[in-house]
């Protein structure tokens, strides 16, 4: 690499000229830089490391007995007893929970509120507008204590709105009706869960065959059917595990009343999840919004031209091409949206962060338990981002 | 008449399914104004009439106040002719401005602030006009230098204004002030932070490039709040101890995380500028016998960063809406202020909601204003494309 420069440097005499031409060798000043860089940076990152080393760390405080009690476990069993470990996988839980309903709410929410910033009619434009103004500038923690707040407002308990036995609102919460399995149910699910990856196999296998044989069935139809006819097959055989689960609200011999069943949004999960849908919401509707005025006008027009009805224009013509510019910021609102669910340690949701909060209040520790915090939210970030990016493949490969 | 109607037939009632959108619509709008102008009219406010100083201002005492205001007064003319050099004078845009800072001055105003605010609209505005009289090129350059200079040193007078002979403690900030001023610390030091950042990632030097990539990605890669409680808890030990800078105030903790943080944005929208940069500038530059930093300062830095001023303006109300969350760690800021009242002062117990729509309302048109300026300037952009 430094062949030719030492050969210079012999040719030349005097001290002088050598240092001349090292300092002006593009490669040798390249590497100098470097290295005084690197030194600085080390030099640097020691300084840390030692500054560091008076702090509390190691994560071996982490096996202990947690001895708090988190309101919303979900999956994971968990009681005080159990070690913080256990009580920082449930704050996991509680995250991916939080932010996986909330991006595919906020998701539809931006595209139905996009579509109708672009409606020809007056009034809906004008809702999504203001929509768009009114929350998005306003700062997302204001509003996350604002729902919780207006949750808060609702009836006491024993004044619950109950709409006609069908859903439970008060105070407490928001109880919604839900399907709920007895037994064999988490099996009855797994079931699904493969057969509807089977089916997706079979739907690209069939499609890939229709393009060869123009005249065979949708294969829409035939997935669709074999999905439908494996999930009604192991449904029967598995003896019927499912129930419609209403909530309901009784009074006992003390008076006391006790709301039973049902899908319970308590209000700290729903203030979050307004709020985040709502924030979130904006953004996606802006670049929704965004990608689908970037594309041609000729487009809108040749479907036009073609007889398509509105919603085959939109869905057929207008959104598969748009995505392809969608997905990619969409995907940074996605990771937005997962972080910002950190904000629900103002309300006091139990999610990652207010778990960590409260271990880091019992036990100190404080700089491992943000490198886990770190660490958490990369994973999870790295989680999205693969998946967002496997998407975009996808989408990139039809239009090719 | 017959235009009106015929904009209402095309409009709301085109085809079969607008009818029905637009009574729905109609009703919508008509639920959500009624529950908002009934909860505004039937709700006390007198709770901001007195709490008007605690709000923007906190414990902040009265006799230093002159100190808030001469930073204001500054940071408004500085602003004001920058906005008048880069983009010129609009009238429906500065009316718009002066209407949206009129909705929070109508609520806050007293005989004090009237003639304080007046001052600061009239020093503007002067400023805003006297620039884009300028017509001679050579002076606008002079100027151009003039304004940079002094957003640099900025910082540093900030603090000497409010820290220098005898000002309040630090702890004694509070209010809309903390968020403004951590806002604008984070933005005029995140800034040119980020640039060097970005620089550094598009750099050839590879460990310059992984020392920035890392920065950036640790720094996006958790939330801000958790960056926050590593200013709380961590951060001093990390500070050098000269000056007894390891007890720094948590205001000023927060100051470096937001700034940090912020950078890292910048950095990833500066990046983006420079990518966009078509190769043909850099080559004729080097044709041209400049040679790498003068063509990165001359030809390719500007251009990159004009072409995302709007996305950086965006970073910044993400970062301004972003102070709020320094309610968490216990400073004094308009939210925790907004929780604390309805709290402590028995005569407005339980009235959180209507503070909280004052607090959001500040917030509101701040950000409101600055998303108008990013608009006009990508209209600007777009146009000269």
């Amino acid at each position: 690499m430094f062949s030719s420069l030492f050969q210079q440097l012999k040719s030349e005499e005097s001290i002088g000229k050598k240092l001349e031409v090292l300092f002006y060798d593009r490669s040798f000043r390249k590497l100098m830089v470097q290295l005084v860089f690197s030194c600085l940076m080390i030099v640097f990152f020691f300084y840390l490391i030692s500054r560091a080393l008076g702090l509390e760390l190691g994560f071996g405080h982490l096996g202990s007995r947690a001895g708090f009690g988190i309101s919303h476990a979900f999956l994971i069993e968990y009681t005080s007893n159990d070690s913080r470990w256990q009580a920082y996988f449930v704050g996991i839980i509680n995250t991916i929970r939080v932010s996986f309903i909330g991006i595919l709410l906020a998701t539809i929410l931006g595209v139905l509120m996009g579509l109708a910033r672009l409606s020809k009619n007056f009034l809906i434009s004008r809702i999504s507008a203001g929509y768009v103004e009114f929350i998005r500038n306003t700062p997302l923690l204001i509003q996350i204590i604002f729902w919780q707040l207006v949750l808060l407002q609702l009836p006491k308990i024993s004044e619950a709105l109950t709409f006609g036995g069908f859903s439970v609102w008060s105070n407490r919460g928001i109880l919604l009706p839900f399907i709920n399995s007895v037994e064999n149910g988490s099996l009855w699910f797994l079931i699904l869960l493969v057969s509807l990856i089977v089916t997706l196999f079979i739907r690209s296998y069939l499609n890939k065959y229709r393009e060869e044989n123009v005249n065979f069935f949708s294969p829409n139809f035939i997935s669709l059917g074999f999905f439908l006819i494996i999930t009604l097959i192991s449904y029967f055989l598995l003896g019927k595990n499912l129930y419609a689960d209403v909530p309901s609200l009784e009074v006992n011999q003390y008076g006391t009343y006790i709301q039973s069943g049902g899908f319970l949004l308590s209000p700290e999960f729903s203030a979050i999840l307004f709020a985040l849908v709502l924030y979130t919401g904006t953004f996606i509707t802006e670049i929704v919004r965004g990608s689908i005025q970037s594309l041609p006008k000729g487009q809108t027009e040749a479907a036009q031209a073609l007889g398509l009805s509105s919603y085959q224009r939109i869905t057929l013509i207008i959104l598969p091409q748009a995505l392809r510019s969608i997905i990619p910021p969409l995907t940074n609102q996605y990771l937005n949206l997962t972080k910002n669910s950190s904000l629900s340690v103002a309300i006091a949701y139990p999610d990652v962060f207010m778990v960590s909060r409260t271990i880091m209040n019992n036990a100190g520790h404080a700089l491992p338990m943000l490198f886990l915090i770190l660490l958490t939210f990369l994973g999870l970030s790295l989680f999205i981002s693969m998946f967002m990016n496997f998407l975009n493949r996808r989408v990139t490969r039809i239009g090719a | 008449m017959t235009q009106v109607i015929n904009w209402v037939k095309e409009n709301l009632l085109a085809t079969k399914v607008d009818v029905f959108l637009t009574i729905f619509g109609a009703y919508f709008i008509y639920f959500i104004f009624s529950m908002f102008f009934t909860f505004v009219f039937t709700s006390d406010w007198t709770l901001i009439e007195v709490n008007r100083k605690i709000l923007l201002v906190g414990l902040f005492p009265e006799e230093d106040l002159w100190r808030v205001w001469s930073i204001f007064f500054l940071f408004s003319i500085l602003l004001s002719s920058t906005i008048s050099l880069v983009y010129g004078f609009q009238i429906r845009t500065s009316i718009f401005y002066v209407s949206m800072l009129l909705i929070p001055f109508l609520i806050f105003t007293t005989t004090n602030m009237l003639f304080h605010v007046m001052l600061l609209i009239f020093l503007s505005l002067l400023s805003y006009i006297s620039i884009f009289y300028i017509k001679k090129t050579s002076f606008k350059f002079i100027l151009s230098r003039i304004i940079i200079v002094s957003w640099v040193i900025f910082i540093p007078f900030l603090f000497l204004v409010l820290v220098l002979a005898g000002g309040p403690k630090v702890t004694l900030w509070g209010g809309f002030f903390v968020n403004l001023i951590l806002a604008v610390i984070a933005i005029l030091a995140g800034f040119p932070l980020g640039v060097v950042f970005a620089l550094g990632r598009a750099s050839s030097y590879k460990t310059v490039k992984l020392v920035s990539v890392v920065f950036i990605e640790t720094f996006r890669g958790a939330p801000l709040i958790a960056w926050l409680f590593f200013a709380w808890f961590v951060l001093p030990n990390f500070l050098p101890d000269l000056f007894s800078l390891s007890d720094i105030n948590l205001v000023i903790r927060a100051m470096i995380v937001l700034s940090l943080f912020s950078s890292a944005y910048v950095a990833e929208v500066v990046r983006g500028g420079l990518q966009s940069i078509p190769k043909g500038q850099k080559e004729a530059a080097t044709a041209l016998g400049l040679n790498t930093y003068l063509e990165l300062i001359f030809i390719t830095l500007p251009q990159a960063i004009r072409i995302v001023i709007p996305a950086i303006v965006s970073t910044f109300i993400a970062i301004f809406k972003d102070t709020s969350l320094v309610f968490i760690l216990g400073i004094t800021d308009l939210l925790r202020i907004g929780r604390l009242i309805p709290e402590q002062q028995q005569e407005f117990y339980g009235k959180s909601i209507e503070v909280l729509l004052i607090v959001a309302l500040l917030f509101w048109v701040v950000s409101i204003i600055l998303s108008q300026i990013s608009r006009s300037i990508e209209k600007r952009l777009n146009v000269s494309q």
